[in-house]
């Protein structure tokens, strides 16, 4: 009796197996971004490099690389698309290739800032989710300068109406007293 | 030397749906006062146009000092216009307009400046040099357009109804101004409705009708030709009319009666039985004048009628119209 | 009253060592309009307006502290682009009454007789209109430099507004005094003017958040006022170089070849006593 019922778990057990999706490895991936820090000044553009290295024995598939930037200090409200225009580059990776990608950016806020990537595997909805790979953060500090020059613009704002309207009320009045 | 500043042959001009001006020709010398007189619509301005080329003719030709009609930018260097509807810059002064004008003409700054004055003071607005245009009464205006018509010493001059509005003192001014600007050798085209100016500055005249020539020549010469009957009408006193009416009676070549609605006036024609030229007939009429004294009437008035170019041109229009 | 009139001669003969070459017809006519928009009180005008504009908007961005670097770049774009407009606005109202202004006062007959060409009378008419957008540029450049100054690109905002603008206006005054010559009414001169200048501004009210597909892609390029202004903001405000897609300046220039080349072409026809119709 013993023997069947073994026999009959043992076929049932490779019955479940075989049915049963194997998950997929994920795909190991590290990222590298240089430099970990970087000082500037308001309005000046640098560029970060975050160098990507498949670490798995398999493709990576498609894979979406975006760059983010918070404000750490919380004084400047950051639109990551002022500083830069493009935040996201797709690549993929063969097993143990690595690459280097360029992201150009302008400090366009002052204060401390944070900036990392985070690798996303692409794919639709219903592509199985895979696990997030984040770079470790790039730390910016952005000095101040001052680049409103609002004394300056209110003086402007001010003489140049002035003399406009003078030099137009000199000539009606020049054309009225020549009657 | 010939003289001739303007040579006018089948000129003429048409639109679409009418013919402004047809087959016009003249000419003028040095010193001429051409008179073109017509109705409204009749193609004055429309010939002033086209001969200061200010529009193109469609067909014909004419020669202005020698110049062909297809070169109107030697043409322009050489006419002055008064248009019929000029308007003036309300803010600039008499000089500053005229000066303006000399530049147009490629005078210098200095030559421009006295040029102006020159031109001011032949219309007689050398006091109001410095005055606003906006300040002129229309007879200024007139006579600044005519300064500025004359700003070139233009060899020909075109003024489209250089009285037009002006009060008779203006209207003096301006035909002296006409008689000045002839007697000094420029040919000038006068378009008028009034024919009292014609009559008396004009040493030619056209009269045009819808467009076409009716008559060309000498104010005698178109009277004659019209052919207008005349008459006279003879203002003696009321208690001597009867014995006036029997002494033209005597005379034998005349037909006197009363003339309606005037008292003591006598309306006199040469009657036609009397066997009279018709190149005779308006002196004869001198002849009821000579009965008058004659027979030792008093004559309070004597006017002819029918001897006017009023009445020639009335007779022309009118012929032409039916 | 003294009258006194002088011996005709031959206008082309008398005052011969007091003329000028006829051939400069355009430069006295030019200048001469100039002076009359410029002495006359409208010029001076317009340009007050323009400087009140600018005053506001400079004024209330360089005291926003709560703009970015890069919006600070977007308001020097806003003040060029706002120059640009208002000046090319100011050339072509001043061109919108070049011809059809002179028939109504009725000075144009007089203007029509004297020995300067129809091309001489509309270059000088351009030229007047023209000096409208080099005076309204001028005006522009303490707005532009107090803004710009710090952002470094003070430069190259000038250079765009000059070149673009000077571009835009030639342009649109061609096509001001386009319409003017074919028009009896300075009325209608202007109406057709001021509307071909809306419609020329319409697309660039569209709100930036709807869908831009081709259509209105094509519809900016194609319309030299909004290709010229997107150029100006694509290197001002993203850095791009002004060789990137250079096809911004083909409405510009088509605009500005083919009214001029009009004028120039058939100006003789053009310049009549009254607008179409008959061989005037």
């Amino acid at each position: 009796m013993t023997r069947p019922l073994l026999l009959l778990a043992s076929l049932l057990w490779v019955l479940l197996a075989s049915a049963a999706p194997a998950e997929a490895a994920p795909p190991h991936v590290t990222v590298v971004a240089r430099p970990d820090r970087v000082s500037t000044t308001l309005g000046d553009e640098f560029v970060i490099r975050t160098q990507l290295t498949n670490t798995s024995g398999a493709d990576t598939g498609q894979l979406l690389v975006h760059l983010n930037i918070a404000s750490l200090d919380g004084r400047a409200y950051v639109d990551p698309e002022d500083w830069s225009s493009e935040r996201s580059q797709d690549i993929s990776l063969e097993p143990g290739e690595n690459r280097t990608l360029s992201w150009d950016i302008q400090a366009v806020n002052s204060g401390s800032f944070a900036a990392y990537v985070v690798v996303l595997p692409a794919g639709g909805a219903d592509e199985p989710a895979g696990a997030l790979v984040v770079s470790p953060m790039i730390k910016i500090a952005v000095a101040d300068r001052s680049t409103l020059n609002a004394s300056g613009a209110l003086q402007v704002g001010v003489v140049v109406p002035v003399l406009l309207g003078g030099l137009a009320l000199a000539a009606h009045l020049r054309h009225r007293r020549r009657a | 030397m010939n003289d001739v500043t303007l040579d006018v042959v089948r000129l003429t001009k048409r639109y679409r749906a009418r013919t402004a001006l047809q087959a016009a020709s003249f000419s003028a010398r040095q010193g001429d006062v051409v008179g073109l007189l017509g109705p409204n619509g009749a193609g004055k301005t429309t010939t002033i146009r086209l001969l200061s080329t200010v529009l193109t003719p469609t067909s014909g030709e004419f020669w202005v000092s020698g110049r062909p009609h297809t070169a109107p930018m030697e043409i322009r260097r050489t006419v002055g216009v008064l248009p019929e509807s000029g308007g003036y810059p309300a803010y600039e002064t008499g000089e500053e307009y005229l000066f303006r004008q000399a530049r147009l003409f490629g005078m210098t700054r200095s030559t421009g400046r006295s040029e102006a004055r020159r031109a001011l003071t032949a219309v007689g607005l050398d006091e109001r040099a410095r005055s606003r245009i906006s300040t002129f009464s229309r007879g200024m205006r007139q006579r600044l357009g005519i300064a500025r018509a004359l700003i070139n010493k233009p060899t020909v001059v075109f003024l489209d109804e250089p009285t037009l509005g002006l009060d008779p003192a203006g209207q003096i001014q301006v035909l002296k101004i006409v008689r000045d600007v002839a007697g000094a050798g420029t040919t000038v085209i006068l378009s008028t409705h009034t024919l009292h100016e014609v009559e008396e500055v004009c040493s030619q005249v056209l009269i045009l009708n819808r467009g076409k020539v009716l008559t060309a020549g000498s104010v005698g010469q178109v009277i004659a030709g019209a052919a207008v009957e005349q008459s006279a009408h003879l203002r003696v006193p009321l208690d001597l009319v009867e014995h006036a009416q029997q002494v033209l009676d005597r005379v034998g070549i005349f037909t006197a009666e009363h003339l309606q609605g005037r008292r003591g006036v006598l309306k006199i024609e040469v009657s036609s039985s009397a066997r009279i030229r018709p190149a005779e007939r308006p002196t004869m009429l001198n002849k009821a004048l000579d009965a008058m004294v004659s027979a030792e009437i008093p004559v309070l008035s004597f006017e002819l009628e029918g001897a006017r170019l009023s009445d020639a041109f009335l007779q022309m229009t009118n012929t032409e119209a039916t | 009253m003294t009258t006194g009139v002088d011996v005709a001669g031959d206008g082309a003969r008398s005052s011969a060592s007091g003329r000028d070459s006829t051939g400069a017809g355009w430069l006295v006519l030019g200048a001469q309009e100039c002076r009359d928009l410029w002495w006359s009180g409208r010029g001076p005008l317009l340009l007050f307006v323009l400087s009140v504009l600018l005053s506001g908007v400079t004024y209330l961005t360089a005291t926003n502290r709560a703009l970015n670097f890069l919006e600070q770049r977007e308001a020097v774009n806003l003040v060029v682009q706002f120059a640009v407009a208002l000046g090319v606005l100011a050339a072509l109202i001043v061109s919108a009454d070049g011809i059809s202004g002179e028939r109504e006062r009725g000075t144009l007959e007089t203007l029509l007789v004297t020995p300067v060409t129809r091309r001489a009378i509309l270059a000088g008419k351009l030229t007047a209109a023209l000096s409208l957008w080099f005076a309204s540029f001028i005006v522009s450049i303490p707005y532009i430099w107090v803004l710009a100054g710090g952002v470094g690109i003070m430069g190259q905002a000038l250079a765009l507004a000059f070149s673009y603008g000077t571009l835009v206006a030639a342009g649109l005054a061609s096509v001001g005094l386009l319409v003017s010559a074919l028009s009896n009414s300075n009325k209608t001169s202007l109406a057709g003017s001021v509307l071909l200048l809306l419609v020329l501004f319409a697309p660039t009210q569209i709100p930036t958040g709807m869908p831009q597909g081709w259509f209105f892609d094509v519809l900016v390029r194609v319309n030299p006022v909004t290709s010229a202004l997107a150029h100006i903001s694509a290197q001002l405000v993203q850095g791009r170089s002004w060789t990137q897609d250079l096809s911004y300046l083909i409405s510009p220039i088509v605009i500005v070849v083919g009214a001029a080349g009009a004028l120039a072409i058939a100006g003789n026809r053009l310049v009549r006593l009254t607008a179409g119709g008959g061989s005037g």
